[in-house]
């Protein structure tokens, strides 16, 4: 069999085909070997998701402090006053410290990007009392500080100075809008989404960055127009790695302080050990395993407290890490053992960061983590070699110890991926806790070049949040910029460039309707097009239109960030910032581009599957009485309804070439309006196609449409087919979803795609379901697929987790890049998840 | 040549080794009343009713018009509920007209080089997994011209074949396909034939002539046993399949494999107007499951390989 010939001597904690469990356990929390491990998970679960307000009265103080400051200084000085105040926390059997200046789980505030919907929940819509997605104030006296707060800030915020620059026809598509895209993310918060340069920090210390920044204040000449502005950067970039270090420096010192009050000896130790890696890494590099840990620890969430930009990624960690893995097993300084509870006890910690998004982007985007923690593994070097170590296999048992949100575990797969990687690789997925995530190297790698990379960069490649391929320390990528709603604009398609329900009701008719305006252009309607080619034109001309309105959108919320929110402590871990003297949210580093993402286009492609069959091969029914039947909701159209959901007509996802075409026309269509268009930083817009959980939320605001959804109804997800309240119109099984998916170039998507697939468990039961799952993956990825990921979990399950969550409630299930805890899901993505096509066998 | 299917099925894995597309052939001479597939058992194509997913009849009512047997669709509270099969001639003209899967037609022709081009589709799964085609049913030697021509077109292009077979057949049919066939899978029933007559409707002589000359071509064989309680489940029997298993078959079973009763099939029946013969039987599943364990365990300690289930490995 092919996928037995490439072997590797790597292995990890437990042999490589050891089997787990199949499918979700309840009452089972005692995955991991180390019961200090699942003590520290329970103990995370345990706890409740609470608002702190330290860092929010922190960085109010200095804001008013340094009010006069230039921008750069005061965000660096801002930032040194939150770690020189922060309470810092030190729990019961922990081996890593440092969190993002709240203790663990809670959330703290990043009033820097935007307070107005804070001020507004916080006094009309209690977060308490949300949905799904809750926090808690721990007092009344917090809250009524957190509202003064917000008050200071009001007009001061990115989101500010994005809603000052924005014009009607912006507004109108966005979330303030129609909701055609939805730019939440960072117009609300912080950008996150890159991988921070963990080797060099590792090899330079805190205090080398530093030493970096001063050597470029030094070469800096007053012949440089850009002289002040570059000078005011380094000093930021100083400022707040000294402060780093002093902020290490305050938890060497807590260490030592509990440390010698400590009775028990065997912790004595360890606090002692701690205190004297946290002296050692407060400036200097890492010299152990346990400090390279420590040291990454310290460094990922200072840049969390910097910015509540979530997706901050961890880049190939098996590589990064490996150095030093190495010297202590050779050394005799650490056991394989103790190099595994380490790995694990820091899976546990990287759960710790919560972040509260606004109501709007909660209902899109959520849970309550700060998200998007992708950790890559395996893969091909810088050669082209296959990389797989003995961390690989290790990063996979942590992450089948753990069963967490966090990390997003990824492996990446190419055509000489060891036997061993791909049976641990399956051995955890069907463990059914939705991690790890596959990544196929050959067309990432290509979509990297595309970017402009050379080959060897492009191969260092490691995923951002979901699935967004990413140069560590090279890209400032924006990834996740927005959610584009393809199926809302199809209304305009579909209806003369207006919504399908168009009328006194909506908020914007007097500005719109009333006046005879349309919202989008008029590129023709059902009731006049003479060809089906006449259709496909009118979508080519939508997507202009409202890629011009998002992207020009995504440049202002971009330049926003740069004007009120630089970030001089992240930008010491990009090339090119501190040779040139430019912070990253201004174009600092290499590779600048904006990452948007289409969701729904399954949803497109079976209506015009519709419309071409029905009205223009078949000629059963007229473009207008189609027109008319979702405006109407389907209401006293049943036949249609029930054709349009019918195996009698062509659907995207069953290796159908007449559905498949229109998907792929869907798909080139949106990659080719995004591609090229220059973003402000001086990169360039890449697209993306995946929904995350948006494809809910977006559903929420769609009207009926032509694939035979009603209104209100999930649209597509990611790259998958249709489910509509009727059925799943993928009907042939999984060869037929992955062939369909396979038939669109996904290297043109340099910004992701993403493939969902549910198996039942008896389908991977025995050691011939996973080997037929390793053959599987293998055969899918040989077509050239950027990703994919399984939901080993029957709808039973789900269905008996909504009956009695409290048995529940660490079961993890795949939603789109990334798991979520089931029982913390919203009622709406709940349902969405159980009806996604689980396919049988 | 054109064959009657039922379904081509992909990434099964149920039948035979690794990932496989299987056919399911319509006919059968038996009539067990714990088939799940009831829809193989007629050789015709027929009509299948789905009543949740009709329209109604007043909204709708294409299938009526289209039906040129008067009174042939029957109908309750405006719902299609099932078919007079004495009216019906299977013109499958109100499978055609339901806008909604409705009418669900069971069989369909297909030719030889049809059903290759939806196989082909799948060749690298075979190759990655092991795997390849199964023919099954229904009893796919009913058909055994087109399964020849089908097995060979497959061996032609290096796809590995399997033939789920009841061996009901004239020994010349298996001889048919027996060049093209690299695996059979095949059912011990009942070593009693009368008692195999009396549930399946046909002794079992010329199955167990058939399945000794089977094992003399030296060809791969899977036997299956479906378990049923009551019927065959006792140590009597159990202890004769041994027998057959180690003497007859000359203990030339590369895997025996006890296939637990379970109540799979009968939204089919009821589609077909067909009554579920299992439908009164009621069972513990654990204490069932346990008890075919403890079969399994006996066959093992007659030096016979079985497993419960599909498979043919023990998991390490």
């Amino acid at each position: 069999m092919i996928n037995q010939t490439v072997h590797t001597n790597a292995r990890g904690l437990e042999p490589f085909d050891q089997v787990y469990s199949l499918g979700y356990e309840v009452g089972h929390g005692d995955w991991s070997p180390f019961p200090r491990v699942n003590r520290l998970r329970q103990t995370f679960l345990d706890r409740p998701f609470n608002i702190d307000i330290e860092r929010f009265r922190n960085v109010t103080e200095a804001y008013q402090v340094y009010e006069r400051e230039p921008v750069k200084l005061r965000c660096a000085k801002a930032f040194e006053s939150i770690l020189m105040n922060a309470t810092l926390y030190i729990y019961d059997e922990d081996l890593i410290l440092g969190e993002i200046a709240a203790p663990a789980k809670a959330s703290p505030q990043y009033p820097e990007f935007s307070v107005n919907w804070m001020l507004y929940e916080a006094l009309y819509e209690p977060f308490e009392e949300r949905e799904h997605d809750q926090f808690y104030f721990v007092s009344e006296e917090d809250r009524q500080e957190f509202i003064e707060l917000c008050k200071w800030w009001q007009g001061k915020a990115v989101d500010d100075q994005v809603d000052a620059y924005l014009d009607d026809d912006q507004l109108k598509g966005s979330q303030s809008g129609k909701k055609i895209f939805q730019t939440n993310l960072y117009h609300y918060g912080g950008v996150g989404h890159y991988v921070m340069n963990y080797e060099k920090i590792l090899r330079v210390g805190f205090a080398g960055m530093a030493a970096e920044a001063k050597a470029g204040m030094a070469r800096l000449s007053k012949k440089d127009p850009d002289y002040a502005e570059k000078k005011v950067f380094y000093e930021a970039v100083i400022i707040c790695h000294e402060a780093a270090i002093k902020y290490i420096q305050r938890y060497a010192k807590l260490a030592e302080e509990m440390a010698a009050d400590c009775t028990d000896p065997a912790r004595k130790q360890e606090l002692e050990q701690m205190a004297a890696n946290c002296r050692q890494v407060a400036g200097g590099p890492a010299k152990t395993f346990w400090q390279a840990l420590q040291l990454f620890n310290f460094a990922t969430t200072l840049t969390q407290i910097e910015s509540n930009g979530h997706s901050v990624s961890y880049g190939r960690m098996d590589q990064w890490l490996y150095p030093y893995y190495e010297a202590d097993m050779q050394s005799g300084e650490i056991t394989k053992d103790f190099a595994q509870e380490l790995l694990e006890v820091t899976y546990v910690k990287m759960n710790n960061p919560t972040k509260i998004r606004d109501g709007g982007t909660a209902k899109v985007r959520q849970g309550r983590g700060f998200g998007g923690e992708c950790l890559t593994i395996g893969g091909v070097d810088r050669d082209g070699n296959d990389a797989t170590n003995d961390l690989t296999m290790m990063l996979l048992d942590a992450s089948v110890h753990t069963r967490m949100m966090c990390p997003w575990l990824l492996v990446r797969m190419h055509e000489n991926t060891p036997y061993e990687l791909k049976v641990k690789t399956v051995e955890c997925i069907r463990a059914g806790y939705g991690h790890p995530k596959i990544f196929n190297d050959a067309p990432t790698i290509a979509a990297q070049m595309s970017k402009g990379m050379p080959l060897e960069e492009a191969r260092d490649y490691a995923i951002v949040g979901c699935v967004e391929p990413n140069s560590p320390g090279r890209e400032y990528g924006w990834h996740d910029g927005s959610y584009i709603n393809t199926v809302k604009f199809m209304e305009m398609v579909l209806n003369g460039g207006r919504c399908l329900d168009c009328g006194p009701h909506c908020a914007r008719w007097e500005k719109c309707g009333a006046l005879g305006k349309a919202l989008g252009p008029d590129t023709g309607s059902l009731e006049t097009y003479q060809s089906f080619d006449e259709v496909l034109e009118s979508v080519d001309k939508q997507f202009d239109y409202w890629v011009d309105q998002m992207c020009s959108t995504m440049n202002i919320v971009d330049r926003a960030h740069r004007d009120r929110k630089p970030l001089p402590y992240a930008s010491a871990f990009f090339d090119g910032c501190l040779e040139d003297g430019v912070d990253v949210t201004a174009g600092g580093t290499v590779y600048n581009g904006i990452g948007p993402q289409a969701s729904g286009l399954a949803t497109c492609a079976d209506s015009l599957a519709v419309i071409k069959q029905l009205v223009f091969d078949e000629k059963r029914f007229t473009g207008a009485q189609l027109l008319q039947a979702v405006k109407d909701n389907w209401e006293g159209h049943e036949i249609l309804y029930a054709l349009v959901n019918s195996s009698k007509v062509h659907h995207f996802g069953n290796d159908d070439d007449y559905a498949d075409e229109l998907f792929r026309f869907m798909f080139e269509c949106y990659c080719r309006h995004l591609s090229g268009r220059p973003t402000i930083r001086g990169g360039e817009f890449t697209p993306g196609v995946y929904s995350v959980s948006a494809n809910v939320g977006m559903g929420l605001n769609t009207n009926a449409s032509l694939d035979g959804r009603k209104a209100g109804e999930a649209i597509s997800d990611n790259m998958g087919p249709v489910h509509t309240r009727v059925g799943s119109h993928d009907i042939c099984g999984p060869i037929a979803v992955a062939h369909s998916v396979s038939k669109v170039d996904h290297s043109l998507a340099t910004n992701g795609t993403l493939l969902n697939m549910k198996f039942p468990q008896d389908a991977v039961a025995g050691v011939e379901g996973r080997d037929n799952l390793v053959s599987f993956i293998d055969e899918y990825l040989s077509g050239d697929p950027m990703h994919i990921q399984f939901n080993i979990m029957s709808s039973e399950t789900m269905r008996a987790a909504q009956k009695h969550p409290e048995h529940y409630k660490d079961m993890l299930v795949r939603v789109a890049g990334y798991s979520a805890y089931f029982v913390e899901l919203g009622k709406a993505l709940q349902e969405d998840l159980i009806n996604r096509t689980e396919l049988s066998f | 040549m054109n064959g009657i299917i039922f379904n081509i099925q992909h990434y099964t894995i149920h039948d035979g080794p690794g990932i496989r597309t299987e056919l399911f052939m319509k006919g059968c001479a038996l009539r067990c009343p714990w088939c799940s597939n009831p829809e193989g058992q007629s050789s015709r194509i027929q009509p299948g009713v789905y009543q949740s997913k009709c329209i109604s009849d007043s909204v709708c009512g294409l299938c009526r018009t289209v039906c040129p047997q008067e009174g042939a669709l029957l109908f309750a509270d405006g719902k299609l509920t099932a078919i007079d099969r004495a009216k019906c001639t299977g013109c499958m003209a109100c499978a055609d007209a339901c806008p909604a899967d409705a009418i669900k037609p069971w069989g369909r022709e297909i030719s030889v080089e049809e059903a290759m081009r939806e196989i082909r589709r799948d060749k690298g799964y075979y190759d990655r997994s092991g795997g390849g085609v199964t023919v099954s049913g229904g009893e796919p030697l009913q058909q055994a011209g087109f399964v020849e021509e089908l097995l060979r077109a497959c061996k032609e292009e290096g796809i590995h074949t399997c033939c789920e077979s009841t061996l009901n057949v004239p020994w010349e049919k298996v001889e048919q396909i027996l060049p093209w066939t690299d695996l059979f899978i095949t059912d011990i029933k009942h070593m009693d034939s009368a008692v195999h007559k009396d549930f399946s409707g046909g002794g079992n002589e010329r199955i167990i002539e058939n399945q000794k000359k089977l094992v003399r071509t030296g060809k791969d064989i899977i036997a299956r046993i479906p378990v049923i309680p009551g019927v065959n489940d006792d140590a009597a029997n159990i202890e004769a399949t041994a027998d057959y298993i180690l003497e007859d078959l000359e203990g030339k079973v590369r895997t025996l494999q006890l296939l637990s009763f379970m109540r799979l099939g009968e939204e089919k029946y009821r589609s077909l107007g067909m009554p579920y013969g299992m439908a009164d039987l009621k069972i513990d599943r654990p204490e069932f499951q346990a008890h075919v364990s403890e079969i399994a365990d006996y066959f093992n300690s007659r030096g016979i390989h079985c497993l419960v289930g599909t498979r043919e490995k023990e998991e390490s």
